[in-house]
């Protein structure tokens, strides 16, 4: 077994996270992240267990709520943690420029 | 005077006859954490606040066993305008806009929060040495870490600043720190306590529970915050119940099991022997002990890589610089914010974890790893079940080691994992699982032995854990203080 990932694996996962990595951390990452994932390959080790799956230890039969008006957040407060707003809305940088789009 | 060395009755009585007040309290549990400010076992402390808490509570009656004392909250517990960082730098201007449920309930019974603890960023680790505050140190010896990563929470109520802390254990970050610190924590049933206001960072495994210096007021913190709380989907719906009732309770007949791996060599032998001399002792005074196998026992390491991560990776993408924390500035585009803002907001450790956790959830990894990781997830939770129609509790050690040293290397990915080999599967199967100390090393570092239940049997963990409490009857306060009751 390999004993790193190539920098194109490790960009790839990467890109998957959406985080950017410079080039010294890719080659930290090339190295760590195979050995996280050496340890998660023992998972195929492991035999003999049923085909039921349990994704959450405790569930209660879905109740619903009461149809009822709570209390609601402000838009005030809820933008103050925003980095960038401005009146009532979040801003983010340009996802459609001009000419692009349909 | 000393209050906060006194049992919660007795400050209870004085708060009663008015011979103290709330205030008196606060300023002391300020005193001491000045004091121990080396510790760094708080991110932010709430001092204005909680003096004007304090103020208002004059005017109240006092009506519960819990009125007027001072907690201290994990900072990855929403709390309504007081900054909550989860220790990291991409939150570290976050100030939220309510409070968590736990929150509302220390609130409902008059506590005063007195500010924020330390931990691995995200609760991400096993040390709280991945916190972007530097690392909480270990009362019982500075070159210490304190554990993790509810470290700050262990650190601060070890050195008896505070009586009271709530931590978040996803694969052992209260009971862990507990022992290394000398402390009681219990991480409940998954469901018990809400998890609304808990930053998610595996959801279905992470819990809040009590940490505190012994096992009746452990008990009563968690009294205090049960509840079914119709904005978290996984809450119980369960009756209220008094986890105090059992305490006190002879263990005699007590059906007591030991899983041979818990005992195995990957444990120090002097933590070993130390609970081979509780095991005799609880069969002296009656109970029934016996060393049994628990089939997958050895795997929950794996299991919690591959859930913990994918559930992080997926938890952790709302931080994106958009609608609360740090953002890059002058970003190119969205995609250059997203990107961006990671790069500079989150640590080493969370980022390692995110990228495996992405990985294994992506395209056909989703079921080579993630699906086979909860077919053994649910297998071992069955088997963990069959223990209990046997026997009332399970125990063994907490920790393979005490607490290492702070300087220790941080380069393997997977010691952080390996730390919490024995806290682990509890999470898995969501049973309640709690720290007691039980003796010190040589090098005089708290060992501390976990006590595992039934789902939804705290009260009888309790029982077990106060027993062996009393016979033991340590001295717990690592600078000397008074002995508590």
């Amino acid at each position: 077994m390999k004993d790193k990932l190539s920098k194109e694996e490790v960009m790839h996962v990467a890109e998957l996270a959406k985080i950017k990595i410079s080039e010294e951390e890719v080659e930290k990452y090339q190295v760590e992240l195979k050995q996280l994932l050496n340890d998660v390959e023992k998972i195929n080790d492991v035999k003999g267990y049923d085909e039921d799956i349990l994704i959450a230890p405790w569930t209660d039969k879905t109740s619903l709520r009461k149809d009822e008006r709570g209390i609601m957040l402000q838009p005030k407060e809820v933008l103050e943690n925003a980095p960038r707003h401005s009146g009532n809305y979040i801003e983010v940088p340009v996802v459609i420029s001009e000419g692009e789009g349909a | 005077m000393k209050y906060l060395d006194k049992s919660i009755k007795e400050i209870n009585e004085l708060l009663k006859n008015k011979t103290i007040k709330p205030i008196d309290l606060v300023e002391e549990a300020f005193e001491k954490i000045e004091k121990n400010k080396d510790l760094n076992a708080y991110i932010t402390l709430n001092k204005e606040q909680a003096l004007k808490d304090a103020k208002e509570l004059e005017n109240i009656e006092v009506d519960n066993i819990l009125f007027g004392l001072p907690i201290a909250v994990k900072d990855n517990i929403v709390t309504k305008d007081l900054l909550t960082t989860c220790a990291s730098h991409i939150l570290d201007n976050f100030t939220p806009i309510y409070d968590a449920t736990v929150v509302e309930k220390l609130k409902e019974h008059h506590m005063i929060i007195i500010g924020k603890t330390n931990m691995d960023e995200f609760a991400m680790g096993s040390s709280s040495r991945t916190s972007y505050f530097g690392a909480p140190k270990n009362p019982w010896n500075k070159e210490k870490i304190a554990g993790g990563s509810s470290g700050g929470s262990a650190t601060t109520i070890a050195a008896h600043d505070v009586l009271f802390a709530l931590g978040s254990d996803t694969g052992g970050s209260i009971r862990q720190p507990a022992s290394y610190c000398g402390i009681v924590g219990m991480k409940p049933t998954y469901g018990r306590v809400s998890r609304y206001g808990l930053v998610a960072f595996a959801s279905s495994l992470d819990q809040i529970g009590p940490m505190t210096r012994n096992v009746y007021e452990n008990a009563i913190l968690l009294n205090a915050i049960v509840a079914s709380d119709e904005k978290d989907l996984t809450s119980a719906r369960k009756e209220k119940e008094d986890f105090t009732r059992l305490i006190g309770e002879q263990i005699r007949g007590m059906k007591i099991a030991v899983p041979n791996y818990f005992m195995s060599d990957i444990v120090d032998i002097n933590i070993r022997e130390k609970i081979e001399e509780i095991i005799k002792l609880l069969e002296q005074k009656g109970a029934v002990v016996d060393y049994i196998d628990v089939k997958y026992l050895e795997n929950a390491v794996t299991l919690y890589q591959i859930i913990a991560m994918g559930e992080a990776s997926s938890n952790l993408a709302r931080f994106d610089g958009i609608r609360y924390g740090h953002a890059k500035e002058n970003p190119e585009s969205i995609t250059d914010l997203y990107y961006g803002t990671r790069q500079e907001g989150f640590g080493q450790e969370v980022k390692r974890r995110i990228m495996v956790g992405s990985y294994l959830l992506s395209g056909e990894n989703a079921k080579t790893y993630y699906n086979k990781a909860l077919s053994i997830r649910d297998d071992m939770k069955k088997a963990l079940e069959k223990v209990f129609e046997k026997y009332d509790l399970i125990i063994g050690p907490t920790t393979t080691t005490t607490a290492y040293n702070l300087t220790d290397s941080m380069d393997d990915p997977r010691k952080s994992f390996m730390d919490d080999v024995l806290v682990i599967p509890v999470n898995m199967a969501g049973l309640p699982g709690l720290n007691i100390p039980v003796g010190f090393s040589k090098d005089k570092m708290p060992i501390g032995m976990q006590i595992i239940g039934n789902a939804f049997e705290e009260a009888k963990m309790y029982k077990l854990a106060s027993f062996i409490e009393k016979e033991l009857n340590l001295d717990l306060n690592p600078f000397g203080g008074e002995k508590n009751d």
